[in-house]
């Protein structure tokens, strides 16, 4: 576990048990609530984290770096968005990547839209998120998060 | 029936699990090789959820509905847009981790607009992932990078807010009712059906309101309905028949 993660749940837990001090009976009755409004979610969350695994062996990061690296610059940008939609890689496996692209002399603009949608487009996501908000939000809210991907890696080429 | 409620309830899981059990007998190996990358995630759930859980309960009980409308309502404007980024940013775990922190807000009172800046930071502002893409970037990609997804996460909001209502939200409708059914948690029991003829009916095997409730012993003569509910899809509203 890193620091923030540690951190996050101390917080939590601290203010839980000030809660709990405060105002048992609703304490329980909101602990019952979360439970079931969570208890929904984690079938689809779970389902998740295997889906995750699954596109993750099928589109592994070379296959990416392959797509980022590759000759038109509009065609790689376009293909390395949708390669971030759909895959959720942790950070620390994404960074060093597109930084060794970028190093070997290739465009940012790729790399900046698969970082910008690797981690505001969820296409694995997005059924839970249908689930839980409906599907105008979280249709209006993926359809612009990967325009806006695309301007940010076209202002990053452009600026830096 | 049930088998065909559980199968409905969770279809993506089990069109996941199918997907494994042909690729185990197709290529073992490469469904070995997919699991084996899901145990990060797997890990990375189970310690961001406790926390997750705690908060949600935290926001229900301490933060008062009127606060959460001041700071993350539809009339907080630009402090209530830096208010949702600052708490996505200095959050942890992976996006569907805020998925219950935005819906307790949401169903609080805070405007759509808010919760997409939450969910849109929750995700890429992260002062550990800053410091990591400093470190294989550097600074000045970091930065500019940051600044313009934080325009585009304002751009955003305000778009999504222009464009998605509270109604088009599959959240609790406050807005009026005292008694509200879920649709998408009712698992059809009738057990409030039995406790309470007069209020619930049932309708296409789904219990629906039939009555709302008109003074606060109304109400809560129907809170042992909500409790002893098993899916929570019950929720009752006192606050609006006293208005």
């Amino acid at each position: 576990m890193d620091i923030f993660t540690i951190g996050f749940l101390v917080i939590a837990l601290v203010l839980f048990l000030y809660s709990l001090k405060k105002d048992k009976t609703r304490t329980v009755e909101a602990m019952k609530k979360s439970r079931g409004m969570m208890g929904n979610m984690m079938s689809e969350i779970v389902a998740i984290i295997f889906l995750i695994g699954l596109v993750l062996h099928f589109v592994p990061p070379e296959t990416i770096s392959e797509v980022m690296g590759a000759g038109n610059t509009a065609w790689s940008t376009f293909l390395a968005a949708v390669a971030g939609s759909v895959t959720l890689i942790p950070a620390f496996v994404a960074f060093p990547l597109v930084g060794s692209l970028v190093d070997a002399g290739a465009s940012i603009i790729p790399g900046v839209a698969f970082l910008t949608t690797l981690t505001m487009v969820g296409a694995v996501t997005f059924p839970l998120e249908k689930q839980e908000f409906g599907t105008k939000f979280a249709l209006t809210r993926n359809l612009l998060s990967f325009s806006f991907a695309l301007l940010i890696a076209v202002l990053m080429g452009v600026i830096l | 029936m049930k088998v065909l409620d559980f199968a409905k309830k969770n279809k993506l899981l089990l069109a996941v699990a199918l997907a494994y059990v042909v690729l185990a007998l197709m290529a073992p190996t490469r469904a070995a090789g997919a699991l084996s990358n899901s145990v990060y995630y797997l890990k990375e759930m189970v310690q961001v959820l406790p926390a997750i859980f705690f908060l949600t309960v935290v926001i229900e009980v301490l933060v008062p509905k009127e606060t959460i409308i001041r700071s993350f309502g539809e009339k907080s404007g630009f402090k209530g847009y830096l208010l949702a980024l600052l708490l996505g940013s200095i959050s942890a775990g992976p996006i569907y981790a805020a998925f219950p922190i935005s819906k307790t807000l949401l169903n609080k009172g805070a405007s759509v607009a808010n919760v997409v800046i939450i969910l849109s930071s929750w995700a890429v502002v992260k002062l550990p992932m800053l410091a990591n893409e400093v470190k294989f970037l550097g600074p000045d990609f970091m930065l500019v990078r940051w600044v313009l997804t934080v325009l585009a996460i304002f751009a955003m909001a305000a778009l999504t807010g222009l464009l998605v209502k509270n109604k088009d939200l599959s959240i609790e409708k406050t807005s009026g009712q005292s008694l509200v059914i879920a649709p998408e948690y009712c698992i059809g029991c009738s057990i409030c059906v039995k406790m309470a003829p007069d209020y619930y009916e049932m309708q296409d095997n789904k219990a629906i309101v039939r009555r709302l409730p008109e003074t606060a012993e109304e109400a809560a003569a129907l809170e042992p309905t909500v409790a002893k509910c098993p899916g929570k899809a019950i929720t009752l509203y006192p606050e609006v028949i006293r208005k």
